[in-house]
């Protein structure tokens, strides 16, 4: 909320700088996020008076004046028509500066001399009246310079009021807080207000149908009113915090609710039917065109303020074009009223009106504030509009607003919550400050009722809340708890995220983040078939955009989606992994199923440097990490089994990874059609694996195995089998035919090509045997060698290379 | 003979001095200390001299060719290391190529912020929990004492998902979860993502929470303040200065905001602090009695505080980064920094 120094200081004597103030509003609570100082854009500037004005001989439409500032006269020639010699006008002096950049210089305009400019608050840059010249108060004395004639140096703080401040969303609110802050007196504008002619009853009446939405309602009649621009004075201030000026009348309402904080309304008498106000509650499917022009279907319970006929407001939230102030406007019926706070918020939700008055209405105004923002603005119109203001006002008040009162409040709880030895005398003293009324109970035990504007406050809590703030946070100390005795034990599923992470960033991946939300499309991206469970999205009911609409069910899109924003700016090469979860659909009202996954993508060159191995990286790149992964988890059940099919794989380079008989994940080249459906160009390889079964198997358990205490023994040798046979299958034969002398069989060579028959490759297998109780001798071993590859040759009809004919 | 001798040393050492192939050292050698050498010669010879010379003639034979023996041997050895270096410097390569390797991956700056306020609250005896962020209305707001067409409810916008089911907008519905199933005394933090419908340079519509809890017996606001302190200060620096002004939550009360002295212009004033010289860093504030009462715990026999803070927010003050978009750009450029 933006809040003027000149405004506040209406209200409260303030004896420290902005700055000063800026802090300690701040330390109490009032964050103030911005203070800028108002200062006229024009220099060279005084107040002058107007000796004669006569017509310009040589241009139609000009006058030339003489213009005194006192100790000097000067001639200058002017286009307004509005001047008269006795006026006292602002006079840009040569070498003044004005808005836009201006320097005034002495000019002759058709053979006349000008020695300066007579400007309009427009071209000054303090109004908005551009009709002609400024015409300044007579008792301002010519020579003076206009920025501290008119006083128009001022500082506008912006705060940022807390929803539950209610109080503070007014210039008194403000001034009140910072009497209480710095112990100056706070008061209230003086209200004298000249009642005259006839009597408000005689012209009016109001009804409340619903107290239940409006429990008080008070008016008053103005009559004679002349509706005109605003005062400079008036203007400036409602600018200052931040509100357009309108007219005088409509300026007056906005001007009270900024410096009282309660909304009032002005409605044209005349067009209110038999002349009288009804409360009411909307009916059913209620239509009304509100003073923005826009015809609004209303919620029921939405509070209407009606004529002896029909709606002529939004009660709370604004007012009709039916009944609206105009150029004409003599008779003003204006409105003071409270409303139910909840009913005005649902209903400025419904509407989407978030003006001023609902904001104010629906954070809650002083129920007890009612007659004093009526009769405030009322002097004003009589001052300023020229209004003749009608004897007496209406007070509907059927329902009393009940707020909070005689809160018990404990001593020994203010310092138990606080951490604090505060005395008694100093907490009341400080309630006390900020206008609440105390009763002591016993010794150390009161009951506190808070100030009605302080809707707020209504337990305990509260109150120990407002004396923290006000004995400030500064001074409480500040105190260490004793640890628990019990230690942390890190959760084992942190331990094996960060080890995972660890994992990848040695293998070179480098971790994403994406959002939760992809676009619905997605599943169709990447072809996923209809009964496909990736499918049970979740929506999102009020999406930012469309490609954010729906909750993810794999992390495949969104790095499939990173791989494409790196390739757009020439980053080819992209080896990355996410952790994060994905959702599925339960039944309605039910929370979706959330799992945690991790996503890897590859793509690109296997290393980074182009004067060296120019290789793509491929299937077994990305599956030498997998296996990383779950060595350093110690999960050993590993399999990959390629019968396991994902719709958006390349079915010949995929495979599903299993722990034991769980599948647990998958990993492969991204299929050639996705890629061109998200317009990929380059083969990118992607792994997915559920968390949650990985973990599930994780053991943070390390037992050391004795080293082999004898030689190995190594024998190759190479396999022609059908190329459709898996390495693994001919492994676990060689492996179950060798027994305990067998340590070990690995894959050394894959060939296939000349000098192997086509339909066949060549597997080299090297195989290392060991004893654990003696050194095997060279006998030994080829004779269980020589059982072990005849038994793989039998199971598989596969040849040995070198023996084939 | 004598005088001879010291004549051939003479003659000997010159034609060293200017011999520079190893053939040419070899060749002294052979002309002096070979069978048929010049020093051979007059050592066989010695017969000729006076025999009370004779011993101070062998001994200076001896000396000299020790001496020249000597030297061809050092120069020798110059030689061929000289050699043999040349040969390995045919096999040079060029160091400034890049060198060879698996360039190793970088973690998210966001979990390494994420790691590092952890093991920061793990020494002060918090353990972490993790929470749904599909979440509902309930816990993510009216257990936090945010009923229905509350005003606080303005402070957040919110995506939903259904009416009462919504993309948690904070990590603090965490807190009411874990209340709900253990009995105090509680120490937890929670990090995780959190959504709202937001999005220009300082806003995501996702981005990162981590949530504290403490509650016990006896709990105070000065406690809020110490571990809060000595979190931040472990975080930000010993020396850095922070302050606690008053706010509001709808969940704690008395609620504090806590600020520390703006790190790019140490409370002079700049772009990034607003010109007020201090940074928002967290929200916290006594755990609220209806917050308890939700939760069926006793406000008269337990007390606690709670605090959260943004990730995207300490990792963009840490590593000066501007725009918060680039959290989930994800440009490898960027991630490649960190
Ligand atoms: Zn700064």
């Amino acid at each position: 909320m933006l809040v003027s120094w000149k405004w506040l200081k209406d209200f409260v004597d303030i004896r420290l700088t902005p700055e000063e103030l800026v802090d300690r509003l701040t330390m109490a609570g009032l964050e103030v996020e911005s203070l800028q100082e108002n200062v006229p854009s024009f220099t060279g500037v005084v107040v002058s008076k107007i000796l004669s004005v006569r017509p310009h001989p040589g241009a139609d439409k000009c006058f030339i004046c003489e213009v005194t500032t006192g100790d000097a006269k000067y001639p200058v020639v002017c286009s307004a028509g509005n001047i008269r010699p006795g006026n006292v006008v602002p006079l840009a002096k040569v070498g003044a500066t004005i808005p836009g950049g201006y320097t005034i210089r002495t000019s002759k305009i058709k053979g006349e001399v000008s020695e300066g400019m007579l400007c309009s608050e427009e071209e000054l840059g303090i109004g908005s009246d551009a009709s002609g010249v400024m015409i300044l108060s007579e008792h301002l004395s010519p020579g003076a310079d206009l920025a501290s004639a008119l006083d128009l140096k001022d500082v506008v703080l912006d705060i940022g009021i807390t929803p539950n401040r209610a109080d503070c969303l007014s210039i008194a609110g403000i001034a009140r807080e910072i009497a209480a802050i710095t112990g100056s007196p706070f008061s209230y504008p003086r209200i004298s207000l000249p009642e005259r002619g006839e009597d408000i009853h005689g012209i009016t009446s109001v009804d409340i149908l619903d107290p239940d939405l409006c429990p008080r309602y008070s008016a008053r009649v103005i009559k004679n009113v002349t509706i005109a621009p605003s005062p400079l004075w008036l203007r400036r201030r409602l600018e200052a915090v931040g509100m357009r000026a309108i007219n005088n009348v409509v300026d007056i309402t906005n001007y009270v609710m900024m410096e009282l904080g309660q909304p009032l309304h002005a409605f044209d008498h005349r067009f209110l039917e038999e002349g009288r106000i009804v409360v009411r509650r909307s009916r059913a499917e209620e239509k009304f065109t509100s003073l923005d022009e826009k015809e609004r279907v209303l919620r029921p319970d939405t509070i209407m303020i009606c004529d002896g006929v029909k709606p002529v407001a939004i009660g709370g939230v604004m007012g009709g074009l039916n009944s609206e102030v105009k150029e004409d406007t003599e008779t003003i019926l204006l409105e003071s009223a409270y409303f139910d706070p909840s009913s005005i918020r649902k209903s400025a939700k419904w509407l989407g009106m978030n003006t001023d008055a609902a904001f104010r209405f629906g954070r809650g105004v002083d129920p007890e504030g009612v007659i004093r923002a009526l009769d405030r603005a009322a002097q004003l119109m009589a001052e300023i509009a020229g209004g003749t203001v009608c004897k007496g006002h209406i007070d509907q008040y059927p329902k009393k607003v009940e707020t909070a009162g005689r809160i018990p409040l404990r001593i020994e709880r203010v310092n138990d919550i606080l951490g604090t030895r505060i005395g008694e005398a100093e907490i009341t003293e400080t309630l006390k400050r900020i206008g609440m009324l105390i009763e002591k109970e016993q010794e150390g035990h009161y009951r506190v009722t808070p100030p009605t504007y302080r809707v707020d406050i209504t337990r305990e809590i509260d109150l120990i809340e407002e004396v923290a703030r006000l004995h400030g946070y500064d001074c409480i100390p500040v105190t260490i708890p004793p640890v628990s005795v019990k230690p942390v034990i890190r959760d084992s599923r942190e331990v094996a995220k960060d080890r995972i992470r660890e994992i990848l960033r040695g293998s070179g991946y480098s971790e994403v983040i994406t959002y939760s939300f992809i676009s619905p499309s997605a599943v169709d991206c990447l072809l996923l078939r209809a009964d496909d469970a990736r499918r049970n999205l979740v929506k999102i009911e009020n999406p930012l955009t469309e490609d954010q609409a729906v909750m993810r069910t794999t992390l495949i899109y969104s790095l499939l989606e990173t791989m494409k924003k790196n390739a757009n700016v020439g980053c080819t090469d992209l080896k990355v992994f996410e952790i994060g979860r994905v959702f599925f659909q339960r039944r309605e009202g039910e929370l979706p199923c959330e799992k945690e996954q991790l996503g890897c993508l590859l793509t690109g060159m296997r290393s980074d440097h182009l004067w060296s191995s120019k290789t793509y990286a491929d299937f077994f790149d990305l599956k030498g990490c997998v296996e990383n992964i779950f060595d350093s988890l110690k999960i050993s059940e590993i399999r990959f089994m390629h019968d396991y099919r994902e719709t958006f794989l390349h079915p010949g380079k995929s495979c599903g990874i299993f722990i034991g008989d769980q599948p647990v994940g998958y990993a492969g080249e991204v299929h050639p059609d996705v890629l061109v459906k998200m317009d990929l160009k380059n083969r990118a390889y992607v792994l997915e694996i559920d968390l949650e079964l990985l973990l599930r198997n994780f053991k943070d358990v390390t037992l050391y195995r004795e080293l082999p205490r004898f030689p190995m023994v190594l024998r190759d040798v190479a396999f022609v089998v059908d190329e459709g046979l898996h390495a693994a299958g001919v492994i676990d034969l060689a492996m179950s035919a060798g027994k305990e002398l067998l340590e070990n069989v690995s894959v050394f060579d894959i060939y296939s090509g000349k000098s192997v028959p086509h339909g066949r490759k060549s597997l080299g297998l090297r195989f290392t045997y060991r004893a654990s109780d003696r050194t095997l001798t060279d006998d030994e071993v080829n004779v269980l060698h020589n059982k072990i590859v005849k038994s793989v040759v039998e199971k598989t009809g596969a040849k040995i290379r070198g023996e084939e004919h | 003979m004598l005088k001879e001798l010291e004549e051939l040393q003479r003659q000997a050492e010159a034609e060293l001095s200017s011999a520079k192939t190893e053939g040419e050292f070899l060749a002294v050698r052979t002309r002096y200390l070979g069978r048929k050498g010049l020093l051979t010669r007059l050592l066989r010879n010695i017969g000729n001299v006076e025999e009370e010379k004779r011993p101070l003639f062998g001994m200076r034979c001896n000396e000299i060719k020790e001496a020249i023996s000597g030297k061809i041997d050092t120069a020798l050895a110059k030689l061929a290391s000289l050699r043999r270096e040349e040969v390995l410097l045919r096999d040079k390569v060029d160091v400034t190529l890049p060198g060879r390797t698996h360039r190793y991956g970088r973690v998210h700056p966001i979990t390494r912020v994420r790691q590092e306020i952890c093991s920061i609250f793990a020494g002060l005896g918090f353990s972490v929990v993790e929470g749904p962020e599909v979440e509902l209305d309930y816990y993510n707001f009216e257990a936090l004492n945010i009923p229905k067409d509350h005003p606080a409810r303005d402070m957040q916008d919110t995506f939903y998902i259904e009416d009462n089911i919504v993309l948690r907008t904070h990590t603090s519905p965490v807190q009411i979860r874990v209340m709900e199933k253990q009995r105090p005394p509680v120490r937890i933090l929670s990090p995780g993502r959190v959504y709202r419908p937001d999005s220009d340079i300082s806003h995501t519509p996702m981005f990162h929470q981590i949530e504290g809890l403490l509650v016990d017996k006896g709990i105070t606001f000065a406690d809020l303040k110490g571990v809060l302190t000595s979190f931040l200060k472990q975080l930000f620096g010993e020396d850095t200065a922070l302050r606690f002004r008053p706010s509001f939550f709808p969940f704690t009360e008395p609620s504090a905001e806590v600020d520390i002295r703006c790190v790019m212009c140490s409370g002079s004033g700049c772009r990034v602090c607003g010109q007020s010289g201090w940074l928002e860093i967290l929200g916290s504030g006594m755990v609220d009695p209806e917050v308890f009462k939700n939760v069926a715990y006793d406000p008269e026999e337990v007390t606690g505080f709670a605090f959260g803070l943004g990730l995207e927010r300490i990792a963009m003050l840490k590593f000066g980064i501007s725009d918060i978009r680039l959290f989930f750009e994800n440009d490898r450029r960027f991630l490649e920094q960190f």
